[in-house]
């Protein structure tokens, strides 16, 4: 017994006027304004917005460019990629933006909004069809390893920012030739490569896509009236009009080439001129001992990183990052959807998207690969390592990939197989829910390496509690204490970046400080504790206030 | 028709035949004191716990009327028993213990007991194999032929052989799945009286499947979501939408609540809770362990649900899949072609307007390579191959039927395939007729034997030592098991060339 009930268009016209209120990208915006809203409300109410150590020290590098002993530009120093820190300025200005993090998710969270309708609109341009475009963005949007980082100050979420605007211009440039996308998307690339290093790998995709795209056509492929036999693939190129085709292609590539790299790759440029006018080093970023670079080296000393000139294990670290970051379902369902990309062979640049869209993956299994980066992940890090948790915010970088290509998926599939993901992406919700699927970032922040929550010293408390004015000498490096969860006034911080100050108090430390906080084997503890010279002022002028195992604080006598 | 039943005969023929070969079992209505440093070994019928675990309730149930186990069968099942009231159970899913109850009634008179329990599994499989190729036939339209050699790769060239002839859920699991798929398929072809049928005989397997083993509440789910599709429809009409319901999906419900009722209240009942499973009960300590280890004393209760993690993920698939402990590929790289035979029928799909039922294949085959490579054991404890993959296999080796029948160069796929099965079937017969009980890596290199795949098995073809209640029973002395191994062998290889290469196909599917 079958009934059938007619629903008449009538009975939809609300959905339908409710619909019509906005554009779908506002619908989106709306959806992501909202999620990325709670999510930082939740991060703030449980005090995850600088969980991280390096949130913090993104707050704090913005912050000291306008307020500390010696603000000014140069604050950005010569390591992390400027970008985020800019952002980051206006923000920072405000104390309480600044010590509660908000700053950092008020510029993650703008991000988070313009990625998640700029996925949309890229899976349009890929599909034409908005419920499957509306899926990519709500994949996006429901991620909780993106929700939480976008309610944090940490960098992911710029990149992926300009990586999603970057790609959506190039493709759409791919898609009509026209100039004005190019452009769009070396700009967007530009301000990637002054993101994070990955914008780096994006730009140099991008020009060598550019590539690709010309000199196919030149030698007869991606024609419409393609030649049948080599022969006459190789005697179109022999042939006058093959040479001439080939001139044109080259000066046509070789304009867009121009036009493009003038602006994607002047960021690249002038970090390297940077660095060597703050530094004197332009490759500072590579070498330096605050390089993630030198950080790999004491795990490769220990034998702790894996993926070090072993491609597949470095293949399995990156995929396995994704995977777990994507959430598994629905990074399964993106993998068939990007299979079911490549077989369509109406898309003639299928390739050159799915390079573009691969960029994260590309780089970050190369960074591995090299010893630039290290990943501890713990469903495949051995237990006998110190860490097994660690870096694996990287895995988000896939997650605009692995939206599109579901959403590609649910536009290739018919009723039951868009019902199907539609299930996937409830049971990939309630999974996370459950705790069957973890959420890696949040728990990298929460209690793995990078994490600095997971371990407070007991200094900190003492700091919190003890300060009451004066200037502190720190290595700020060390993170021996949190700025931020004081109430130290940042321009009352001398920090490596504060010439003179620094150098004068390391051999002075009375000149200026009132308090020292040190913490063992960090620059402050070898140049004036390890040195008997300046260990003798040391106690001469200060009072040792604050002993534990491996944190010493000291106060000025004459001030007590 | 006529073709069709012929065929479903041989299926039964040499289902019934080949599995009776190699059923495990020996004489007699074994007590509990037959079990320890007897039947528990190597090659003999209870060699592992799962079979114990399922068998003390059959035992119980038809001696003392009762579910829970007397001490003396507790022992039995120990490690491997929990403790509820101060009553025994052992951690195994209910369902299985009380499907073969008659067969123990019935072999029980005969002091036969044991056997007729695991001739209940061989029933069971032989049912799911006639549903497979059901399914190839009928729903992905392969040839006659080719949907016989999907039958015969689950059947004779997976590890479902080894666990169709002794007392585990997976033949169970199997024949639901193969039989909601079908009902949920002919469901949404049908109306009338056989929709409501259909539609009943979804939700009875769904309840059932639970009863004999939970995490099919999950491994089932996309039948389940196939069977909605199918029950509402959406059709575009000039003045709107028409949306056509098929009752019988909803009121059938109706009897998946009344089995899933009695199996909540069997959970109350005996374990206290209705959302208490067995497998999460408070452990039992046996006395001795106890007394010789006092951290021991106090049982501790599991929540089964924490068992499962995607951490686990990256290895479990790596276990499953690829390693030489319980790889599929490794045993039985036959399963290879089904990823082109996925492939290939992608498109084909489309065109034979079976895209939905496709999509729910390789969702099933997903679903349960998922599931348990989150299993924070994906090895099966001692298990011969990946135990816990027999319900893809079903699916998978439809798609192994696909890829020999489909596009250029069948001959050659036939040939490619005919070698990869007898690699493959060579491996499934020595599991099947010796024992399950291999190792891990990690626990074979802790003993003597150092084999943790079947390697262990091949020792014990040469040294005669056979689970088989026929070779046992009546030839073991009179013929050596290797040579019992290649007449079994040999006879599977002939019946394979015979379908695959002997016969002439008029239409390719």
């Amino acid at each position: 017994m079958a009934e059938a009930f007619v629903i008449r268009k009538s009975s939809f016209r609300i959905f339908r006027r409710f619909g019509e209120i906005f554009r779908p990208e506002s619908w989106i915006f709306l959806l992501a304004f909202l999620t990325g809203v709670i999510a930082t409300a939740w991060s703030y109410s449980h005090g995850y917005i600088t969980a991280y150590g390096d949130a913090e020290s993104h707050l704090n590098i913005a912050k000291r460019v306008i307020d500390s002993l010696t603000p000014g530009f140069a604050q950005l120093g010569g390591i992390w990629l400027p970008l985020p820190h800019i952002f980051l300025i206006p923000f920072v200005y405000f104390d309480w933006l600044w010590r509660s993090g908000l700053a950092g998710s008020i510029v993650s969270g703008i991000a988070f909004i313009i990625s998640a309708v700029y996925i949309y609109k890229l899976t349009f341009l890929l599909t034409e069809n908005k419920l499957a475009s509306f899926l990519a963005a709500l994949v996006f949007i429901s991620n909780p390893n993106i929700l939480y980082l976008q309610s944090t100050p940490m960098t992911e979420l710029s990149l992926i920012v300009f990586f999603v605007l970057s790609s959506y211009h190039f493709i759409l440039f791919l898609k009509n030739e026209e100039l004005l996308p190019l452009i769009m998307a070396a700009l967007f690339g530009f301000c990637a490569t002054l993101s994070r290093y990955d914008g780096w790998a994006l730009v140099l995709m991008e020009a060598g896509i550019l590539f690709l795209y010309y000199f196919p056509v030149a030698f007869g492929f991606g024609r419409t009236d393609e030649p049948e036999t080599e022969s006459e693939a190789s005697d179109d190129v022999a042939s006058p009009e093959g040479r001439s085709l080939l001139a044109e292609t080259w000066s046509l590539f070789e304009g867009r080439l121009i036009l493009f790299s003038t602006l994607a790759f002047v960021g690249i440029a002038l970090w390297l001129f940077w660095g060597f006018l703050i530094l004197g080093d332009p490759m500072y970023f590579t070498h330096s001992q605050f390089s993630a670079n030198s950080q790999q080296q004491s795990w490769l000393a220990r034998g702790e990183l894996p993926a070090y000139h072993n491609i597949f294990v470095a293949l399995k670290y990156y995929f396995v990052t994704s995977v777990s970051s994507a959430g598994v379902f629905i990074f399964i369902a993106a993998l068939v959807g990007m299979f079911a990309f490549i077989f369509n062979r109406e898309n003639k640049n299928r390739f050159f998207i799915l390079l573009l869209l691969l960029v994260p993956f590309f780089f970050n299994v190369a960074t591995l690969f090299l010893g630039q980066s290290v990943i501890f992940i713990p469903s495949i890090t051995p237990i006998t390592f110190e860490w097994t948790l660690f870096n694996v915010r990287y895995g988000v970088m896939m997650a605009p990939f692995a939206a599109i290509f579901l959403g590609y998926l649910a536009y290739k599939s018919g009723i039951f197989g868009k019902a199907l993901l539609v299930a996937l992406i409830i049971i990939q919700t309630a999974l996370y829910v459950i705790g069957f699927s973890p959420v890696l970032a949040l728990d990298d922040g929460t209690r793995g390496l990078s994490s600095f929550i997971a371990k407070i010293p007991d200094a900190q408390n003492f700091m919190a509690s003890n300060y009451d004015y004066g200037i502190v000498l720190t290595d700020d490096y060390a993170r021996t204490v949190s700025i931020i969860r004081t109430n130290i006034p940042m321009k009352n911080i001398i920090y490596i970046g504060n010439k003179p100050y620094w150098e004068e108090s390391l051999v002075a430390p009375e000149k200026y400080a009132r308090w020292i906080v040190m913490q063992k084997d960090d620059a402050v503890w070898k140049n004036i504790y390890d040195r008997p010279e300046v260990n003798a002022r040391l106690f001469k002028y200060f009072n040792k206030v604050y002993t534990s195992e491996d944190i010493l604080i000291f106060r000025r006598i004459e001030d007590n | 028709m006529k073709k069709e039943l012929i065929i479903i005969g041989v299926i039964l023929l040499l289902g019934l035949s080949l599995y009776s070969l190699t059923l495990r079992g020996e004489f007699g209505n074994p007590g509990p004191g037959d079990f320890k440093n007897n039947l528990d070994q190597a090659a003999r019928p209870f060699e592992l716990s799962p079979e114990r675990g399922r068998y003390v309730h059959i035992v119980n149930l038809a001696e003392r009327g009762k579910y829970d186990l007397s001490q003396e069968w507790a022992e039995v099942a120990y490690p491997d028993v929990g403790i509820s009231n101060g009553k025994y159970y052992s951690y195994f899913a209910p369902g299985t213990s009380y499907f073969a109850l008659p067969f123990y009634l019935l072999g029980a008179k005969f002091n036969l007991a044991q056997v007729a329990v695991f001739f209940a599994e061989i029933l069971v499989s032989i049912i799911s194999l006639v549903f497979i190729y059901k399914i190839a036939k009928n729903v992905f339209s392969l040839t006659a032929r080719a949907s016989l050699f999907s039958v015969l790769v689950f059947a004779f060239a997976s590890t479902a052989w080894s666990y169709s002839v002794t007392l585990y859920q997976h033949a169970f699991t199997v024949l639901f799945m193969t039989t909601a798929f079908y009902a949920a398929w002919k469901f949404a072809k049908e109306s009338g009286w056989r929709a409501w049928l259909y539609a009943s005989w979804v939700w009875v397997a769904y309840a059932l499947s639970i009863t004999v083993d939970y995490p099919n509440v999950i491994l089932m789910l996309p039948i389940m979501v196939y069977f909605a599709y199918s029950t509402f429809s959406v059709k575009k009409l000039e003045e709107g939408f028409s949306l056509t319901i098929k009752w019988a999906a909803v009121a059938t419900f109706l009897v998946f609540a009344l089995i899933t009722g009695l199996h909540f209240w069997h959970n109350a009942h005996y374990y206290g809770s209705w959302h208490q499973l067995a497998g999460g009960l408070q452990s039992y300590r046996h006395p001795d362990e106890i007394a010789n280890n006092a951290s021991a004393s106090a049982g501790t209760t599991k929540n089964v649900a924490t068992f499962f993690s995607e951490r686990a993920i990256p290895h479990g698939f790596y276990i499953l899949l690829f390693s030489d402990e319980r790889g599929l590929f490794f045993f039985y790289p036959i399963f290879a072609l089904s990823l082109f035979g996925i492939w290939a029928y992608s498109k084909k799909s489309r065109e034979g307007g079976v895209s939905a039922e496709y999509i729910l294949a390789v969702a099933l085959i997903l679903t349960n390579l998922t599931l348990y490579s989150s299993w924070g054991d994906p090895w099966g404890g001692w298990a011969y191959g990946p135990r816990y993959l027999i319900p893809s296999m079903a699916f998978l080796s439809i798609f192994v039927g696909v890829f020999i029948s489909s596009g250029a160069y069948t001959g050659l796929k036939k040939f490619l395939a005919f070698l990869l099965f007898l690699y493959s079937s060579a491996v499934a017969l020595l599991g099947a007729l010796t024992t399950n009980a291999v190792p891990t890596r990690g626990e074979a290199m802790l003993l003597p034997i150092k084999k943790y795949n079947f390697l262990k098995n091949i020792d014990f073809i040469y040294s005669d030592q056979s689970g088989s209640f026929i070779y046992k029973t009546y030839l073991s002395g009179k013929l050596s098991l290797v040579a019992y191994y290649l007449i079994i062998y040999i006879a599977i290889a002939l019946v394979v060339a015979l379908v695959l290469i002997a016969s002439r196909d008029k239409k390719h599917g």
